[in-house]
């Protein structure tokens, strides 16, 4: 047959099943041999979504764009706060390329492992893809909303500094964080379906204690640490200092964000892979 | 024999493998489903019942102590009444499910033709979901391409195939399936009731390509309540009841013992 000129991949090793008990390696070599599904369900997502809507791909400019006029107004002409002297929709919307994102990402991943039950417990693949796919989905819209900032940012006069290269490293935080947290949500959301009540909430409130809406600085030097706890900050002030020059590079800050952001990721893998034998079961 | 320290879930080197010649092999392979009493859905009251030490767990083996071998390159069939652990057999084969306690050592890459389809989406084109169906069997784009036209033309679906799925009858639906997982070159193919895809004219030609792939060495799990099918197409064959294995052995008599046990 002419199939057999084809590539058999490296997979005719014994798989061996038995019960697991404890905590399990992460298998992240089974994770690279099935890497190309990991761009399949990401692609799948977002074309799925830009195919079920009027709007379309639209929606990814739309969306940040009524985020940062009512922030532009809550915190701005409402509560004052300052900007450091950066063009308030470009201060908001700077923020908020990284925190929809993030807010996206967690809500998708959170949602997925139920999402994709009929997979689940028929195929085997490395489970772990299913959330970082749908953290991937956003980085689609974020590439679009990127290009949306770039344009008002010529509109509004600012040239981004020499730091911009800087860019795909702060990405990579919000994608790490959001990664993190989003395995420990879709585990625990087969688990116990209360959580996927509990996400809305808690980006809701995750949005107040990052500083998208205001600036870092109206948060009192002693706390600036504590605050940072919430790896998010890092990411945000980032990409203000990246892009707009906005202070010193915020280190002390960074050096923390990216401290619990690694150990979300790495507890938050070790979990899932713990609770992934009994998705089948219970999904 | 079996070395229960290793926990590690690919083989590699660290446990015995399946003995020359033999495809799959399970060794006193148990599965147990744990189905609470009442459903808990919530953390809440998971944790007012756990306090009240309420959680009863009615607990019931799938599974129970099955071993067997199934010989690289023979077609095996699996017969017995519905819940009777057919099913759970070919999840653990194909990697889905774990078992509770035992062993199942798998050689060789596993076709799963479980339900076909399952990861179709509906919003996508035929041709998207056979691309996006060969990723989860683990291949990659360029393979795709190397396959695509031939899947195609084994569903006979190519007026179709840039047609949205949700726009496919059932049957269309089940025959792209079927003909992307059973292009996967597998060395170990299960079939669950699969015959019954398509109409006659598909049925016969999917029987046909399973025989092809007998007559080419692969190793076959089939589980049908079609005694005829099992008659013709496997050697051996086990009956499985309430999850324990019944009887094991060539084809023709594990069917004879079969069919004597049911009433009427």
């Amino acid at each position: 047959m002419s199939e057999k000129t084809l590539a058999t991949k490296p997979r005719s090793d014994v798989v061996v099943l038995r019960p697991s008990r404890g905590w399990t390696t992460l298998n992240l070599r089974d994770l690279w041999v099935y890497r190309e599904l990991v761009y399949f369900l990401t692609w799948r997502d977002v074309k799925v979504r830009y195919k079920q809507t009027v709007l379309g791909a639209l929606w990814a400019i739309l969306q940040p764009l009524l985020n940062m006029i009512v922030l532009t107004v809550i915190f701005g002409n409402l509560a004052k706060m300052a900007t450091d002297n950066i063009p308030r929709p470009i201060f908001t919307f700077t923020a908020l390329l990284p925190w929809g994102l993030f807010s996206k990402a967690l809500s998708d991943a959170g949602r997925s492992m139920l999402a994709s039950r009929a997979m689940i417990t028929k195929v085997y693949f490395p489970r772990l893809i299913i959330p970082l796919a749908s953290v991937m989905g956003g980085v689609v819209d974020f590439v679009i909303q990127l290009g949306i900032l770039l344009i008002m940012m010529v509109y509004f006069k600012i040239t981004p500094t020499s730091a911009i290269w800087t860019l795909p490293f702060f990405l990579l935080l919000a994608l790490i964080t959001a990664l993190g947290f989003g395995l420990w949500l879709s585990a625990l959301n087969v688990l116990y379906r209360d959580v996927g009540y509990i996400i809305p909430f808690l980006t809701q409130t995750w949005l107040l204690v990052t500083p998208v809406g205001y600036s870092v600085k109206a948060i009192p030097a002693q706390w600036q640490l504590v605050y940072a706890l919430n790896p998010m900050v890092g990411v945000v002030e980032g990409f203000r200092w990246a892009l707009l020059g906005t202070q010193n590079p915020p280190w002390a800050v960074l050096a923390v964000s990216v401290l619990i952001s690694l150990t979300l990721l790495i507890s938050g893998m070790y979990y899932f892979r713990r609770m992934e034998r009994t998705f089948a079961d219970m999904v | 024999m079996n070395s229960p320290i290793a926990s590690e879930f690919l083989g590699g080197g660290a446990a015995r493998p399946a003995r020359d010649g033999e495809a799959i092999r399970l060794v006193q392979a148990s599965v147990r489903y744990r189905v609470p009493h009442e459903r808990i859905g919530t953390f809440k009251e998971y944790l007012i019942l756990w306090l009240q030490r309420k959680v009863k767990h009615h607990t019931f083996w799938a599974l129970k102590d099955v071993s067997l071998e199934v010989r690289q390159g023979e077609a095996f069939g699996l017969i017995g009444q519905n819940g009777a652990g057919k099913s759970t057999l070919l999840k653990l084969v194909a990697r889905v499910l774990r078992p509770t306690s035992g062993r199942v050592w798998v050689k060789g890459r596993v076709a799963p033709l479980l339900e076909i389809g399952a990861g179709f989406h509906p919003e996508l084109t035929g041709r998207e979901n056979v691309y996006l169906n060969g990723a989860m069997l683990g291949f990659t784009r360029q393979e795709m391409d190397a396959r695509f036209d031939h899947i195609v033309d084994f569903a006979e679906l190519w007026d179709f195939i840039d047609a949205p799925l949700r726009a496919y009858s059932s049957g269309m639906w089940a025959r792209l399936g079927f003909a992307v997982a059973i292009d996967a070159e597998p060395q170990i193919l299960i079939v669950d009731e699969i015959l019954s895809v398509g109409d006659e004219a598909f049925q016969r030609k999917s029987l046909a390509r399973i025989q092809g792939f007998q007559e080419q060495g692969v190793t076959i799990l089939l589980v049908s309540h079609n005694m005829g099918v099992i008659e013709s197409l496997c050697q051996r064959a086990a009956w499985l009841d309430h999850g324990r294995l019944q009887a094991i052995g060539e084809a023709r008599e594990v069917i004879r013992a079969y069919r004597q046990s049911q009433p009427g």
